[in-house]
């Protein structure tokens, strides 16, 4: 059995040389950046700070040839980059090329995020930054979804009116007539107010208070980059308060931490029983899933 | 003599840094009412500086709290002494310590220190005394080795002062 055992790990793992290879070029990429590393170097994913300092998560899958094969990569954005690829290229060369990409898509997310400040969003609430669609609220229970391409933001989005059809048949007539009003150097949001022929409605500030993601304890979105949180490190917050008049969101590294200094928890098994710092409700936490 | 005695403190944890940086900036956007935070650059120990409200024993009077945070903020209280001379009500001692609940035993991380210089300033506002505590001089003198109040085991007094 043992035996076995042992030529399975010599199967799956890679060589010596392999891993002083990849090391290497992580180290020249910074360890300060890598976020995740597979035991059998499979996976990797680094974190890329933007030119507005927006966290970016890099995931790299490694073929077995590596080098010679190029990994492959996927992030939160709406589309990836292509990979200029060679034998001699490293890991290095790849987040050159998805900072880049970053760059590139800096104006994307300025039109998404300022979409997301001035109108009344419905859905997604809470976008991801691959997300390239918004709901909007346009009153008199219609929205309308924007589609905006990725590649020429500032382009006409393709739209779709939902809600009482006389008013989306009537939404969508004015659309027909006026989108040749929509200009490219024109805000985006005034491009949507003049081929609508409406200003549009303000969101409201229960609708703000729910892009509030931030974990109740250590107040940020992200956990900071620790060796002590293994794979927890960079997360976001992952557990919800289940009482619906709280929801608070926490890490659950943070709420288990509270709850491990405190008297009054119980613990059963591997999960520990306290009430939620904010409105005391029952909470339970699974004790170090660190894996 | 209570500010230089603290046991010697380990440095701020990352998350304890962030959320005090936070703290610190929502206390400057929205300070609570009565209080400043005098501006030194060690975040691990805030000097604030707290008047009394106007129709309360203490109005036009000024006192500093001294807020010392652990490396595990806000998994445990910070360290809330008045720095002397304290305020004379019945659960402050006279070297700064602070009976009240929430600086010990009912800590919670949903706490910050601006809602815990609101809970003092209303504590001091509803005292109907200027007096010690019963037991000031036995307490002040058992702590004389310096020792901080979160050491104390605290008996809280009634919750109307």
């Amino acid at each position: 059995m043992e035996h076995f055992e042992k030529n399975r790990c010599r199967e799956q793992f890679p060589s010596s040389s392999f891993y002083r290879l990849v090391f290497s070029e992580i180290e020249e990429v910074g360890w300060e950046h890598l976020v995740k590393l597979a035991d059998d170097l499979t996976y990797l994913s680094f974190r890329i700070l933007d030119t507005k300092k927006q966290s970016h998560i890099l995931e790299i899958h490694l073929p077995q040839n590596y080098p010679r094969h190029a990994p492959s990569i996927s992030a939160d954005v709406p589309y990836i980059c292509e990979l200029n690829w060679s034998a001699s290229s490293r890991l290095n060369d790849i987040v050159h090329q998805f900072r880049e990409h970053l760059g590139k898509l800096q104006e994307f997310w300025s039109i998404l995020d300022n979409i997301d400040s001035i109108l009344g969003v419905i859905d997604p609430r809470q976008p991801s930054r691959a997300a390239s669609f918004r709901r909007i609220n346009l009153g008199n229970d219609c929205s309308i979804v924007l589609s905006i391409t990725a590649q020429s933001p500032r382009s006409l989005p393709e739209c779709r009116f939902l809600g009482p059809s006389s008013l989306v048949n009537s939404l969508k007539k004015t659309w027909k007539r006026n989108y040749k009003r929509w200009m490219e150097d024109t805000p985006y949001v005034e491009n949507l107010a003049n081929v609508l022929e409406t200003s549009l409605p303000r969101p409201s500030c229960v609708q703000n208070q729910q892009h509030q993601v931030e974990c109740g304890i250590c107040y940020v979105q992200y956990l900071p980059i620790d060796v002590e949180l293994g794979a927890k490190s960079g997360s976001r917050p992952d557990y919800t308060c289940d009482n619906s008049s709280c929801s608070r969101a926490f890490h659950s590294v943070c709420l288990g931490d509270w709850l491990r200094s405190i008297t009054t928890t119980r613990q059963s098994f591997d999960v520990m029983f306290g009430n939620c710092p904010y409105c005391s409700g029952p909470v339970a936490v699974k004790l170090n899933s660190n894996d | 003599m209570t500010s230089s005695s603290a046991p010697s403190r380990k440095a701020l944890s990352k998350i304890a840094c962030n959320r005090l940086q936070k703290e610190l900036v929502e206390w400057q956007v929205n300070p609570p009412a009565g209080f400043k935070h005098k501006v030194t650059d060690n975040l691990q120990r805030w000097v604030i500086e707290v008047n009394g409200a106007s129709g309360t024993l203490y109005a036009n009077e000024t006192y500093q709290l001294q807020v010392d945070f652990p490396e595990h903020y806000p998994m445990e209280a910070p360290q809330v002494i008045f720095i002397p001379p304290a305020p004379q009500h019945p659960h402050i001692y006279s070297n700064g310590h602070i009976c009240l609940d929430i600086l010990y035993d009912s800590w919670s991380p949903a706490m910050t220190v601006s809602s815990i210089c609101i809970s003092i300033l209303s504590m001091l506002s509803s005292s109907t005394a200027k007096q010690r505590p019963a037991d000031n001089d036995r307490y002040v003198k058992n702590c004389r080795n310096g020792r901080s109040p979160k050491e104390t085991r605290w008996w809280f007094h009634d919750d109307k002062v």
